[in-house]
């Protein structure tokens, strides 16, 4: 008879930038809460139905697969969260959009962004939108779509320095307005659904207008 | 609905401040001996009448060689080195060493360095170990530093193990520095410092500080006999018959200590949890059908990463594990998360 393993996985953390930053501002600021789990580096596509050993093999590809160690860029890493969904199942949360891009022609010209969370809902923490280039335009939060529960750092994947161009707001609608510029923009806008988990990215292109 | 945050139950899954004491060799990359001691040219030619680095490895040759400890000669008066004081020259380096160790260690109005039982010495050699290699402080009771000269070997460590109440002096804790060896495992002392009434003690060691400070005078006897030069206005380089005598014994054994708080997160993964994954290879964008399709109504999914978040969904830490895990309806999983601070 052999023994069963009841052991439990242990596993060093690091500190990420944010959580350096929180913990040397003090102030009780740095106060771990929750967890959620990632498959970054997973690719499903290793997934061998055909298998000549069977069902039990069919993960092994990715089973004995190396990890790569954890970075301290809460931006970089956590990228593909695991969610907790029905049994039944059969398909995830998927975020549509009107548009699968945006194009404006002339300054200050507006237009509203809606999503909406097909296979799941995002009603309770709306949505992050990302504007990688603010240069292009601006984003505002609409009458009446601000969210309960803010969103926190969402992985997004952006050069530093397209990062410190960015602009990010929380809600369920938002307005965006094009800039004046003197030469075309093109960037792009990705949407989280905060409580979904799901994600969508869209082109916006801003003509020369000035 | 979906889920993507899981909130830890404060009183079962959080265990905080568990407090450990880890310990380590003290020199590059971990180890505990240094038996190979070598001074820069460089070094020694701009700032050596104050100091010399000890290398592990020669720093004319490998250019990665990294400063293990320095040593310096201190005279209360200067002597030792040139300088006079009233004259154009008066940098005295044995008297600014001498003076910046006793401001950092000694009370204030503490002019000499006392050496135990009584005996206030005015020239002293002192060992400082380099902030990267000591980290938080030297481990004591467990360093030994031999000292040789071509009559025979003098073993030197300190007296922690015998003193369960430490002297703490403006430079943390302070112990004795007496003949003896851990060689056995254990500490053996020669002669207890309080013996020591003729010269005094071998020195005082302050672990917090990762400073020696060694009794040129003791060292001048016996068969060390390091026959430091005392005489005024010129620079004799005792630093370099500190550096001679302790290269020539090939042997400083010592470790370095670190406090760790540490906190202890269960991530508990019941058989209802995180069995989807928001992956793009896991699922078709644009409708959201899973791209295994034998994975319908039995979805396996591959945990690698787990991210620790606070109210804000902040990522605060983050870990990975040695090889993905597989997580399924079937499946259960408890993952302890370990953050040291």
């Amino acid at each position: 008879m052999g023994f069963l393993d009841n052991t439990t996985q242990t596993i060093d953390a690091i500190l990420t930038k944010k959580g350096r930053e929180l913990l040397a501002r003090g102030n009780n600021e740095f106060k771990i809460t929750k967890f959620a789990l990632g498959d970054d580096e997973i690719d499903y596509g290793l997934y061998d139905v055909s298998h000549p050993d069977g069902t039990n093999s069919y993960g092994a590809a990715i089973e004995n697969m190396p990890l790569l160690e954890a970075i301290p860029d809460e931006n970089q890493i956590m990228r593909y969260k695991l969610v907790t969904l029905p049994k039944n199942t059969v398909k995830l949360p998927v975020i549509k959009l009107a548009s699968s891009a945006l194009t404006f022609t002339t300054a200050n010209e507006q237009q509203i962004i809606s999503p909406a969370t097909t296979n799941g809902n995002d009603g309770k923490g709306g949505y992050t939108f990302i504007l990688h280039n603010s240069n292009a335009a601006d984003l505002f939060v609409s009458a009446g779509g601000g969210v309960e529960q803010r969103g926190g750092t969402v992985p997004v994947f952006l050069s530093d320095a397209d990062r410190k161009r960015s602009t990010t707001v929380i809600g369920k609608v938002v307005n965006i307005v094009s800039k004046a510029t003197t030469s075309a923009i093109t960037t792009q806008l990705t949407i989280f659904g905060n409580d979904s988990g799901a994600s969508q990215t869209i082109s916006v292109t801003v003509s020369a207008n000035s | 609905m979906a889920e993507i945050y899981t909130v830890f139950n404060t009183e079962e899954d959080i265990i905080t401040d568990i407090n450990q004491t880890i310990s380590s060799g003290l020199w590059s990359g971990g180890v505990g001996t240094l038996q190979t001691m070598h001074t820069s040219s460089t070094q020694s030619g701009s700032s050596g009448k104050y100091f010399y680095d000890v290398y592990k490895t020669n720093p004319s040759s490998d250019s990665e060689a990294e400063v293990q400890f320095s040593m310096a000669f201190g005279h209360l008066d200067g002597s030792g080195s040139a300088g006079i004081l009233g004259t154009s020259y008066t940098d005295r380096p044995s008297a600014a060493v001498y003076s910046q160790f006793r401001n950092l260690l000694l009370a204030p109005n503490d002019t000499k360095f006392t050496f135990s039982p009584s005996k206030d010495i005015k020239h002293i050699y002192a060992i400082s170990m380099a902030r990267a290699r000591m980290r938080e402080k030297v481990d004591p009771g467990n360093w030994e530093l031999h000292l040789s000269s071509s009559a025979g070997t003098v073993k030197l460590i300190d007296d922690s193990g015998a003193t369960t109440d430490p002297t703490v002096s403006q430079g943390g804790r302070v112990f004795n520095v007496v003949s003896g060896s851990i060689a056995s495992g254990t500490a053996v002392t020669n002669t207890a410092a309080a013996s020591e009434t003729t010269d005094g003690a071998y020195g005082l060691f302050y672990p917090d500080m990762g400073i020696m400070i060694l009794n040129g005078q003791k060292l001048d006897q016996g068969y060390l006999a390091l026959a430091t030069n005392t005489a005024s206005n010129a620079a004799h380089n005792n630093t370099g018959k500190l550096y001679n005598s302790v290269s020539a014994s090939s042997y400083f054994v010592a470790r370095r200590e670190e406090q760790l708080s540490t906190t202890h997160y269960f991530c508990r993964l019941t058989n209802k949890k995180y069995n989807f994954s928001t992956n793009p290879t896991f699922f078709t964008q644009s409708d959201g059908s899973l791209t295994v399709s034998s994975m319908q109504n039995d979805p396996k999914v591959y945990m690698t990463t787990v991210g620790l978040y606070n109210d804000s969904n902040e990522l605060l830490a983050v870990a990975k594990l040695s090889k993905p895990l597989l997580k399924s309806f079937s499946r259960e999983a408890i993952v302890k998360v370990k953050l040291d601070f």
